[in-house]
């Protein structure tokens, strides 16, 4: 217990890129990799390094999808009697440490000497107890975890410093612990962490679509997927995927509950996903519960929930600008049925 | 406890010794079953589903990964606190250990687990059949037949009929007469093995079976035929749909391809009744670039890179590239080495088929690659190269 840490989430970070996709839902909840949203990363990386208590800080209005997926945290081990999963919605828009200095109750109960704060979108597969055993043995205030010599936006410190951050807000200007760790002036050990595997912070779009369709190469996805450190998701009772007669799948990421008769390349297909005959989707994303109709052609072309595409339609986007499609919109070939 | 009007008895003690080294160190009821399902979560998804949540599981041959697989029941929402799924091995008292020495004796020495919660009918079940059912709606059946003892039955090929329990009914399902296998059948109506009893009945028939030193302590056997020769009132509960018993390996096989078949009515697409399992926790399943994937059931966690026909893969299989299987189960973990082929074959859990591995079938029967067979295929694979 000695090495314990505290697990802190913003979920208020950067959803103004990621355009569509985070119209009706935090970014913490976007769908990703077929069969998790994008929170489930960096919780299942907290749970697998030995965080047993879980706080998510999300912005003022706790977004449905988010809490439905969360629930009890009973799918990350988290519904635990002591600690497990806390929620602590926004309540002034004042920055994170004012947000965090809203819930101070819950750092006073806690008995963790460390805590973690991290964003809500980095998609990785780590273990965060190699930082904190630099943390401790460098005798560091503040450590930030760094990617390819850039942060990656996830600190280390130890509680107490934390309270001090937050209480010294106003004299220092610090909003958020990345201002204090970013300040040279400061008068913290200020360390850095490397991270030298897989990460990805999905900040917009273009982040989202590189990071997913780089997963189709087996080297990055098994960075990001191994049976010791699992990434946990809530947990859906869909029947395997059916492959139909007809069906021709090359090089894709699909997930269970699928019905495919159409042909798939090079793309990703979430769960309960219906694909129709002579249909062909290359270098796109389908989310889950989309149907696609007979005929059709999709390339580079990101479908969010609930769509349905009619016969016969054709959808293009570009590698670079990849066409994104609102969930539960319904795309009918217009010259057909003129 | 609270009261519950209907608790379920699940006989999970099954042996399936024709299905060789599947049941080796398993219970018949924790076989993998569809691509990612054990048989036993039909019977407890279908309690679920129909809103009957005390449900008692009677295990008792290796019972181990069937207890840890049940757990407190929560894949099948039955982690209830009140009721829920109980586990029920066999227990000794005092000095003498009790096995369950037939499916009667089983439900006999749980008569403590029904009584504490004081409910009008009991429902047993089966944990070897696949199939989907509405237990609810047979209750009312029940309910409203006034019927003291309600047998679920299914109408089977007249040639497999005495392979059953089978049943005689008057026009209106009375059951008059009741042959545990008949050489001569008289009826194909066949049991399910799914009772519902009026609770004060069973009891009562249960202590009188327990105390007839000739009895084998069997429903079938015992219990049916004292009730209808006591003139009890036995309703039969007509079913239709998919049922299947698979008691061998080319049956579990087949049940496995009924899957493919889109004519069937096991249709495990069906939201509104859905089939709960223990979810392995595994990413989604990757299609490599030179994999083909033909009219087959594939699980999360696969990575196919060889080429799959009519075949059904469970959770974190690994086809290599160059191999082809077809008309195969292959079980959860398995891993298919390059250049193989295998045909009309179940592939045992966890099992490593070396690369170039050539296992043809045009037998009618289906072959179980285990360990074992794969040891002997090599050898005479060696002394064939020899000779």
């Amino acid at each position: 217990m000695k090495k314990s840490m505290l697990g802190i989430i913003d979920v208020t970070m950067y959803p103004e890129e990621l355009g569509q996709l985070s119209a009706h839902r935090s970014p913490a909840a976007i769908p990703f990799a077929g069969r998790y949203r994008l929170i489930d990363f960096i919780i299942s990386n907290m749970v697998n390094s030995g965080i047993q208590s879980v706080a998510i800080f999300p912005s003022s209005s706790p977004s449905r999808s988010l809490m439905d997926h969360l629930g009890s945290g009973k799918d990350w081990d988290l519904n635990r009697k002591r600690d497990g999963l806390f929620f602590f919605p926004a309540l002034s828009k004042d920055g994170q440490l004012s947000r965090l200095d809203e819930h101070r109750d819950y750092f006073e109960r806690s008995q963790q000497k460390y805590v973690l704060v991290s964003n809500c979108t980095t998609v990785a597969n780590m273990d965060f107890t190699p930082a904190l055993d630099r943390f401790i043995n460098q005798e560091c205030d503040l450590l930030e975890i760094t990617h390819k010599g850039k942060s990656a936006e996830m600190y280390i410190t130890s509680l107490p410093l934390l309270m001090e951050i937050i209480d010294n807000r106003h004299k220092t200007g610090y909003k958020t612990i990345k201002d204090a760790s970013e300040d040279e002036k400061s008068p913290y050990t200020r360390c850095k962490y490397e991270y030298d595997g897989l990460l990805k912070c999905i900040k917009t779009i273009n982040d989202y679509y590189q990071t997913s369709m780089n997963l189709l190469e087996k080297e990055k996805w098994s960075q990001l997927f191994n049976e010791f450190q699992p990434i946990f998701t809530k947990v859906k009772d869909e029947p395997p995927t059916k492959y139909i007669d007809g069906s021709h799948v090359t090089n894709s990421m699909i997930a269970n509950g699928c019905n495919i008769e159409g042909e798939v390349n090079h793309s990703i297909i979430f769960r309960a996903v219906y694909i129709g005959k002579e249909s062909t989707i290359q270098n796109s994303i389908v989310m889950q519960k989309s149907k696609i109709g007979h005929n059709c052609v999709l390339e580079h072309v990101i479908l969010d929930k609930d769509v349905v595409i009619g016969d016969g339609v054709v959808l293009r986007g570009t590698a670079e600008e990849p066409l994104v499609v609102k969930k539960g919109s319904v795309v009918e070939n217009v010259v057909a049925s003129s | 406890m609270a009261k519950q009007k209907c608790v379920a008895m699940l006989l999970a003690g099954g042996k399936g010794s024709r299905l060789k080294e599947l049941t080796e160190s398993l219970a018949k009821p924790a076989v993998p079953y569809g691509g990612k399902y054990r048989i036993i979560d039909f019977p407890l998804s279908n309690c679920a589903n129909s809103g009957i949540h005390t449900v008692g599981v009677l295990t008792q041959y290796q019972p181990l990964v069937l207890n840890s697989y049940i757990g407190i029941g929560s894949a099948w929402d039955l982690d209830r606190r009140n009721g829920g799924v109980t586990v029920l091995p066999p227990y000794s008292e005092s000095s003498e250990v009790k096995w369950y020495s037939g499916t009667a004796s089983a439900i006999y020495q749980n008569l403590n687990y029904i009584k504490q919660y004081d409910p009008e009918y009991v429902l047993i079940l089966s944990g070897d059949h696949i199939y989907k059912m509405n237990y609810d709606i047979m209750l009312d059946y029940h309910i409203e037949k006034q019927a003291d003892v309600t047998i679920s039955v299914i109408e089977v090929p007249w040639v497999e009929a005495s392979r059953f329990g089978i049943m005689k009914t008057d026009e209106s399902f009375n059951v008059t007469r009741f042959d545990e296998k008949p050489e001569k059948p008289e009826s194909n109506l066949a049991s399910m093995g799914i009772y519902i009893f009026k609770w004060s009945v069973l009891r009562e028939y249960l202590e009188m079976d327990e105390n007839n030193p000739d009895s084998s302590n069997d429903f079938g056997k015992d219990v049916i035929p004292a009730m209808l020769s006591d003139e009890l009132k036995l309703v039969a509960y007509p079913f239709q749909g998919y049922w299947k018993d698979v008691g061998t390996v080319k049956s579990l096989w087949e049940a496995n391809m009924d899957l493919l078949d889109d004519e069937q009515d096991l249709n495990l697409f069906e939201h509104s009744w859905r089939i709960y399992s223990v979810n392995p926790n595994q990413p989604p399943q990757i299609i490599g670039n030179d994999a083909v994937i033909k009219h087959s059931l594939v699980n999360e966690g696969c990575v196919i890179d060889g080429e799959i026909q009519n075949s059904v893969m469970f959770q974190g299989v690994e086809v290599e590239k160059e191999a082809v299987v077809k008309e195969c189960v292959v079980m959860p973990n398995a891993r298919i080495g390059r250049g193989s082929f295998i045909e009309r074959s179940i592939v045992m859990s966890d099992l490593e088929v070396p690369e170039n591995t050539i296992i043809r079938n045009e037998s009618d029967d289906i072959l179980l690659i285990t360990e074992a067979f794969l040891a002997e295929h090599t050898q005479e694979r060696t002394k064939l190269e020899e000779a």
